[in-house]
């Protein structure tokens, strides 16, 4: 397989059409580098052409709640749990548990997610474990 | 004015016909991650295919856009449909996790126009919620 760190990279800059060094772990695919929907579609695409991991729209959300009920994971005003908030910084390890806990809502999380957390989420997915 | 107890949300979007042609294109597999078999199966009898389908992509998330939720949600893209009345007339149908989410939030109504050129295709979504509205901005 592919080597993923750069399989992942190479695949957000081209279908972005961004230069190399603007896509960093730390970046968040729609918030720092302008993903659409579309795009995100266009990334995972390549990322399945390139390493052979098939992700769709669906895992992602899939990944991020860990197995967590929809109505664990948010609450009736779709903000995040304490629960939620636990297992996002699973997932994504640059959040806080603390801040984002009652505050965040269930919406506004794929905004935080970065290259890093897809990539690792590929890696995850290639060893079977996501 | 919409009635004190509905709630009213829209969503538009635009999508690049060349885009989505070059991300889909006539791979099926990614065809059918995207699309449903009655959308594909309609869109291919039309002379400008990807046209229509990519009036369709628009229509999907601008449906999540009025739901205000987005992709973040554990959605497939085929769990948002259009399709066609007798007379040509696009409707909405919801499957899988975007119908829970509708159901749970109290969907009433859904209505899409699409419209496309050769460069781009738009989707306008209006959705009719239970429940009277909440806030209102002013001027």
């Amino acid at each position: 397989m592919a080597d993923v760190d750069a399989a992942v990279k190479e695949a957000v800059v081209e279908a972005l059409a961004l230069d190399d060094d603007e896509v960093t772990p730390d970046s968040t695919l729609m918030d720092d580098l302008g993903a659409e929907s579309i795009d995100l579609l266009d990334i995972l695409f390549r990322i399945e052409k390139s390493t052979g991991v098939k992700i769709e729209a669906s895992d992602l959300g899939d990944y991020i709640q860990g197995g967590i009920p929809d109505d664990e994971f948010s609450d009736s005003n779709e903000v995040i749990t304490a629960k939620g908030a636990e297992q996002l910084a699973k997932v994504m390890p640059q959040v806080n548990a603390s801040d984002i806990e009652g505050s965040l809502k269930a919406e506004e999380v794929i905004t935080l997610f970065t290259v890093g957390n897809l990539t690792e989420m590929v890696k995850a997915r290639a060893d079977g474990a996501g | 004015m919409a009635p004190a107890d509905v709630r009213l949300r829209v969503g538009v979007d635009i999508v690049g016909v060349k885009r989505l042609e070059a991300v889909v294109g006539n791979d099926l597999a990614r065809q059918e991650a995207v699309f449903t078999p009655t959308e594909l199966e309609y869109c291919r009898g039309k002379r400008r295919a990807f046209e229509h389908l990519a009036a369709r992509f628009a229509a999907k998330e601008a449906v999540l856009k009025a739901f205000g939720t987005g992709v973040s949600q554990r959605m497939r893209w085929t769990d948002v449909e259009v399709v066609n009345d007798r007379r040509g007339r696009p409707l909405v149908r919801l499957d899988g996790a975007v119908a829970r989410f509708a159901e749970r939030h109290g969907l009433r109504s859904i209505d899409v126009s699409l419209s496309h050129t050769n460069d781009l295709a738009l989707a306008h979504v209006l959705t009719v919620w239970a429940g009277a509205e909440q806030e209102c901005a002013s001027t």
